[in-house]
């Protein structure tokens, strides 16, 4: 093997064989001959997508200052803030949406004053976006921030003292040079708003997105209707985080 | 352009100093000329003036920064045009700005593959482009090839002299002063010294801008005459002739700061007219570069450096010789009473 280095390269194989053996084994466990989907797949793979295409833009529009402003914020006691983003990350899905249940629910401070002005936070379309924000934005704010603190601050100066605002120096260096990052978190927020379970269990049960089908296709009929919905899972969730990958290593994404 | 600075952090700094023409500010490491550099940018929290509280997107200045800063993410051509308005032809003033400092070739270029020199070509064009009154460069040989780092240099500064902006350099390498129209010295966070180099070179004003000068003996003494022009100084009981300064008077303590390369060697007796002859002792004698650098001890101890074009056969530690100074070599300065 090139390189000389038996014993990582020999044990960096192995966990890569550990790693992608459940996929291995889900090709080989796929009933093919019966392959067949059942009803309301294809209404879980629209309501995942395009529910997800939905919260992705939030998440980037609401998400991208605040990663910036806790790159380059410096006010005191930002360690309070720090800990405030990781607070949904470090909770249990499961607990984050009975958290999110007491707020937003019927009989939630917040939850009951929308639902006087019709918006009903619960088993609804818009439950199922915000579920999907609080599970994903953490990830994509984290990831953003340190893809922002990577951007040399010189350079950003520079743009400032080339009599550009500093939004415009956001805009043309800041996002350009930190978009390996930003495509990153982008694309984590993608995967785990599609594959977002346990807090859309609790507050958006209904309409079924994906995970919720698959679960509930496992209750009802068993393992051999899970498989083509977990196949069709892989086909929509990857291509995004795969092709943002590719593409931004090449100049000019954005 | 007068320039009056004061800065609390990162460092104390208190900077007055006229910028006339290409000037250099020559200082040790840690003496804060960045920070200065950056003050008046308005990236760092300063009182001073010009452009007093002014935010760094309104002062018409173009920055270069050690390194020079260009945008890795856009070619040389955008670089440039950065600081254009957005309008159409943006490219073609680009490419404009470009020629005139002979760089039009490197337009599709990234920075990344540019040559230390065409990077701070494309730096100073992008920060023309801003419409600067004052330039601001950060040690601008840093990031220069040794082996060309002079001429690439030298042309830099015609170029800016070319263009006639005001230009403050900052640099820890006091040689690059040497090629300026104006220079100041930098030490204890202070200016000490400013004006044409010729005038600052000859006439260090303490011990420290001659240390920064590259004066490596500086000695103490005291004036004991001046006559006709020259003034007699006596240091450890040996006597020297100097040059005597406009403000010296008999009996005023005085430091002494003779620059290596203006010592001689010679025998005793042959010394021209009015040059001071010193009897000493050669204690080290080592070879730098194709000079010859030699340690010698006597009434006083000298460091001496020794050109190819003198004679230097012969010469070696432990033998005695004669270190002949001419007056106008040995300059004198002020020193706390």
């Amino acid at each position: 093997m090139r390189g000389g280095f038996p014993v990582a390269s020999s044990v960096g194989l192995a966990v890569l064989l550990f790693l992608i053996a459940p996929f291995a084994a889900l090709a080989f466990a796929t009933g093919w001959r019966q392959f067949h989907f059942i009803s309301g797949d294809f209404a879980a793979v629209f309501v995942s997508v395009f529910y997800s295409l939905v919260a992705l833009p939030i998440i980037a529009l609401f998400g991208t200052p605040l990663a910036w402003w806790l790159a380059r914020g410096t006010l005191r006691g930002k360690w309070l803030i720090e800990a405030a983003v990781l607070l949904p990350l470090l909770t249990p899905p499961l607990a984050l949406g009975i958290l999110l249940a007491s707020l937003y629910g019927p009989y939630g401070p917040v939850g009951a004053l929308l639902e006087k002005v019709g918006l009903l936070l619960t088993n609804t379309a818009p439950a199922f976006v915000l579920a999907q924000i609080y599970g994903a934005m953490p990830y994509y704010v984290i990831t953003a921030r340190a893809a922002f603190e990577s951007v040399p601050r010189e350079l950003e100066d520079i743009g400032l003292t080339l009599g550009k605002e500093r939004w415009q120096v956001f805009l043309a260096i800041s996002l350009p040079m930190a978009r390996l990052g930003v495509a990153a978190g982008l694309a984590l927020a993608w995967v785990r708003a599609l594959g977002e379970f346990g807090i859309v269990l609790i507050i958006a049960y209904f309409p079924h997105g994906i995970p919720v089908k698959l679960w509930v296709n496992l209750e009802d009929s068993g393992l051999s209707a899970v498989y083509p919905l977990l196949w069709l899972f892989f086909l929509v969730a990857l291509p995004l985080p795969l092709w943002l990958g590719i593409a931004s290593r090449r100049r000019g994404i954005f | 352009m007068e320039i009056d600075y004061r800065l609390e952090r990162p460092l104390r700094i208190e900077a007055r100093l006229t910028v006339a023409g290409f000037t250099v500010l020559a200082g040790a490491s840690g003496e804060g000329k960045t920070s200065l550099l950056k003050a008046i940018a308005g990236l760092l929290p300063a009182e001073g003036e010009p452009y007093r509280g002014w935010p760094p997107q309104r002062r018409p200045v173009g920055y270069l920064p050690q390194g020079y800063g260009l945008f890795p993410h856009l070619r040389a051509w955008e670089n440039v045009a950065f600081a254009l308005p957005e309008r159409s032809g943006r490219r073609e003033a680009a490419l404009a700005l470009m020629v005139r400092l002979g760089i039009a070739g490197l337009a599709e270029r990234f920075p990344d593959a540019l040559s230390g020199g065409q990077q701070q070509r494309v730096a100073l064009a992008r920060a023309l482009g801003r419409a600067p009154e004052l330039l601001l460069l950060d040690e601008p040989t840093s990031a220069l090839d040794p082996a060309t780092r002079d001429a690439v240099f030298s042309e830099l500064v015609e170029e800016i002299r070319r263009i006639g902006l005001p230009t403050l350099a900052v640099t820890h390498d006091v040689h690059l002063a040497g090629m300026a129209d104006r220079m100041a010295l930098m030490a204890g966070r202070r200016i000490v010294q400013e004006g044409t180099p010729r005038e600052v070179f000859a006439a260090p004003v303490d011990g420290r801008a001659a240390r920064l000068l590259g004066y490596r003996n500086l000695l103490n003494g005291v004036i004991e005459t001046i006559v006709g022009g020259y003034a007699t100084v006596a240091i450890e009981g040996v006597r020297l002739r100097a040059s005597a300064p406009a403000w010296g008077e008999a009996g005023q303590r005085v430091g002494i700061a003779i620059r290596s390369e203006d010592v001689a060697l010679g025998s005793s007796g042959a010394e021209p007219e009015g040059c001071n002859a010193l009897a000493l002792r050669l204690v080290e004698v080592r070879e730098e570069g194709l000079s010859l650098r030699v340690a010698a001890h006597g009434s006083i101890a000298l460091d001496i450096l020794l050109p190819r074009s003198s004679p230097t056969d012969g010469v070696a530690a432990g033998m005695s010789a004669t270190a002949l100074i001419r007056p106008e070599h040995v300059h004198l300065f002020r020193v706390a009473e």
